[in-house]
């Protein structure tokens, strides 16, 4: 599904990602961790086609095709879904309306009749229910003045509804509380069909706990430095970072 | 002829015919006197740095000219038609009374066109009409109080509700010669009164137009009015126009002007406070493109202790478009514990655009709250990647978010065909 080759991307002159190498298979969860400014988000970002970061090198493809070359807004109709480590409030849209512009637009994409008004609003009382959505924020702006956990709930009810083929998810854990986080795993867990793909990025093993990972990747100085199973996650918990760290000054 | 010819002409012609005793004469006159001795403001002017008259004053000009029948065809299938309403229809500043409709049945309530009803109701006409709008030192005014052709005259009594909205509608119809239509509105409310009044202006034909209008509202005690002004004037249209609110104690004024349309169009907009507890609401919306220009010049002056006003103008410019926002709140000596709050934000979505801005508070009195800001910029590009990366192309992100931005100013609209027609336009031009 998803195939990124020696990645190597850089801001403003500063290099970030150094060559990552990464393959994920339709139905496999893959969770990546690292300590901070490793270059996590930037990945997130970079697969998800913000224009900041400028591609060096390597190449990531899609079900086939050139994610690279693609817009935005294409990658997502072509089935990737960002749930943002700091999403944007936008005020004056309203969460409906752009939720029905979004699946739309998609459908549009895939050569799809809109939406009927009734379909959606059904569709959409199901998805907020699953993820306990209060009314009141669907009605409100786009993440205008909602709580820190509030927006990362609102995050995977969107990935809910848009029903991706890969969900890359940036640390959608943190600031969460315990029900909430218990949620967020039942939307995921439900969308899973064996043929859906999952990246999770998070700092604790908690929510892998939830949704269990078929591999876990350590990112550090924009390289994955080392790849396991579900075990490496409890391993890093126990022992941090450093020893993986000495290792690869060790090695370099 | 030029303009300034043209105007020489239609008032030594105006003399002819007047009665010089008549107060309402004298006032012209002496108006008349004023204008010659200001002349037409040029850029010289502070008050008119940006705005310049030139193009208009220099085009050519003829007497009068008939009214072309496709105006009727016109009005018909105007947005302002489809609004249940008291309904007045001027073309180039003249009555037409069988475009107008009148839903009102209350006969205390006056709704009519001033050239006539001034006749019938020459106490409460006389009481109040040119004692709003400023004429010295003001040319434009003036220029209006002289030459003024005609324009609705508007009284609900104390205690009254107007139960349909008033709209004005004025059509300036270009298609056989350029024109000069100078509307004269009257307003009076009566204490504890109500009223919605949508002054629109609409244009036709490819030559030239420009409109000089003044309006003058005065609000008696405990009065509400709810007051929009849409300019929506397409081909060559140039407009002036003045508009003076008077309000007396515990009066709620809510105004929101829409300039959606127009090659040159300069809004000024004064609200005088004359008593405690009053409430004024300033809003507007500009959207421009091509080489269109608006300047909205607004003076609100707080006269008195204990008012609040709210002052918010955006705007959106395509092309090479400009626009121009001077706000000047006035707190005089005794207005303590005044509440003013004025913003003005602006879209540039060409590099070619330009706006200036300019906020003036003079505060007299030292118990006050007031605060102003400024901005200008692009569309934010952190919104614009998060639709995008829900699947919403560039073009329809773009769409939402400018339709996010003039949310703001679309919910201070009570009457739903002036949203639909914003929407349209937002839909349309960007
Ligand atoms: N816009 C930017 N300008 C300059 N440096 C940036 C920018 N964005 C990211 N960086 C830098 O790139 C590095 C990687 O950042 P990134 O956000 O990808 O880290 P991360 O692994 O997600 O960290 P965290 O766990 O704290 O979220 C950091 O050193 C960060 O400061
Ligand atoms: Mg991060």
């Amino acid at each position: 599904m998803l195939e990124i080759k020696e990645l190597k991307a850089e801001i403003e002159g500063k290099k970030i990602l150094n060559g990552i190498n990464l393959v994920v298979k339709p139905g496999e969860v893959h969770a990546i961790m690292g300590p901070n400014g490793a270059g996590k988000s930037t990945l997130s970002s970079v697969l998800a086609g913000r224009a900041d970061y400028e591609v060096t090198g390597g190449t990531v493809s899609f079900n086939g095709k050139d994610l690279l070359d693609m817009a935005p807004e294409d990658r997502a109709r072509e089935g990737v879904f960002l749930a943002f480590q700091y999403p944007v409030e936008i005020p004056g849209v309203s969460t409906t309306n752009f939720l029905k512009t979004a699946i739309n637009e998609k459908r549009k994409y895939l050569g799809l009749e809109p939406m009927e008004a009734t379909d959606f609003l059904k569709f959409m009382r199901e998805k907020m229910e699953l993820m306990e959505m209060d009314k009141a924020l669907t009605s409100r702006s786009l993440n205008e003045g909602f709580s820190g956990g509030e927006k990362k709930r609102n995050e995977v009810f969107q990935m809910a509804m848009l029903e991706p083929q890969l969900s890359i998810m940036d640390e959608t854990d943190s600031g969460l509380d315990i029900d909430a986080l218990r949620l967020v795993s039942t939307g995921v867990n439900k969308l899973k069909d064996g043929k859906r793909s999952f990246v999770v990025i998070t700092h604790y093993q908690r929510l892998l706990d939830y949704i269990v990972p078929d591999f876990v990747h350590v990112l550090y100085k924009g390289r994955i430095v080392k790849s396991g199973d579900a075990n490496l996650a409890k391993e890093l918990e126990v022992k941090g970072y450093d020893w993986i760290k000495e290792e690869v000054e060790a090695g370099a | 002829m030029n303009l300034q010819e043209k105007i020489n002409q239609d008032f030594s012609q105006y003399k002819t015919q007047a009665n010089s005793s008549d107060a309402f004469v004298q006032l012209r006159e002496q108006a008349f006197t004023e204008f010659e001795k200001l002349g037409f403001p040029s850029t010289k002017h502070e008050e008119w740095k940006y705005t310049n008259l030139k193009p208009i004053a220099e085009q050519s000009f003829q007497a009068t000219c008939e009214i072309n029948p496709a105006v009727h065809a016109f009005v018909k299938q105007s947005i302002f038609s489809t609004i249940q309403a008291n309904r007045l229809v001027f073309v180039n500043g003249s009555f037409v009374q069988e475009l107008s409709t009148m839903l009102e049945t209350n006969t205390e309530i006056i709704i009519g066109s001033l050239a006539t009803e001034r006749h019938k109701h020459k106490t409460i006409f006389e009481a109040h009409f040119g004692k709003y709008a400023q004429v010295e030192g003001q040319a434009l005014n003036a220029l209006n109080t002289a030459l003024l052709s005609d324009g609705a005259f508007v009284v609900v009594p104390d205690g009254k509700t107007v139960s349909h909205p008033i709209v004005i509608l004025n059509i300036t119809d270009s298609s056989a010669i350029n024109v000069l239509a100078q509307p004269r509105n009257l307003v009076v409310i009566g204490k504890s009164a109500s009223v919605t009044i949508i002054e629109a202006y609409e244009a036709m034909g490819t030559n030239a137009a420009f409109t000089n209008g003044v309006t003058e509202v005065y609000a008696a005690e405990n009065a509400h009015v709810e007051h929009y002004k849409i300019q929506q004037q397409a081909g060559e249209s140039y407009q002036n126009n003045f508009t003076q609110i008077f309000q007396e104690a515990n009066t709620n004024i809510n105004h929101v002007t829409l300039t959606l349309d127009g090659t040159m169009v300069r809004n000024n907009l004064h609200f005088y406070m004359n008593g405690e507890n009053c409430n004024s609401l300033l809003y507007g919306l500009y959207i421009t493109d091509s080489k269109d220009f608006v300047d909205n010049h607004t003076r609100v002056d707080h006269a008195k202790p204990n008012c609040f006003s709210d002052e918010k103008y955006k705007g959106i410019l395509k092309d090479q478009s400009t626009a121009v926002f001077n706000g000047k709140i006035m707190v005089h000596l005794d207005a303590q514990k005044t509440n003013a709050y004025q913003r003005n934000q602006n879209i540039l979505l060409s590099d070619d655009a330009t706006v200036n801005t300019k906020p003036q508070l003079e505060i007299f009195a030292d118990d006050v709250k007031c605060t102003h800001g400024a901005t200008i910029g692009q569309l934010d590009e952190e919104p614009m990647f998060y639709l995008r990366s829900r699947g919403i192309p560039e073009d329809v992100a773009r769409k939402l978010l400018l339709n996010a931005f003039a949310d703001d100013i679309a919910e201070k609209i009570n009457i739903p065909e002036l949203v639909t027609l914003l929407e349209q336009q937002i839909e349309h031009k960007l």
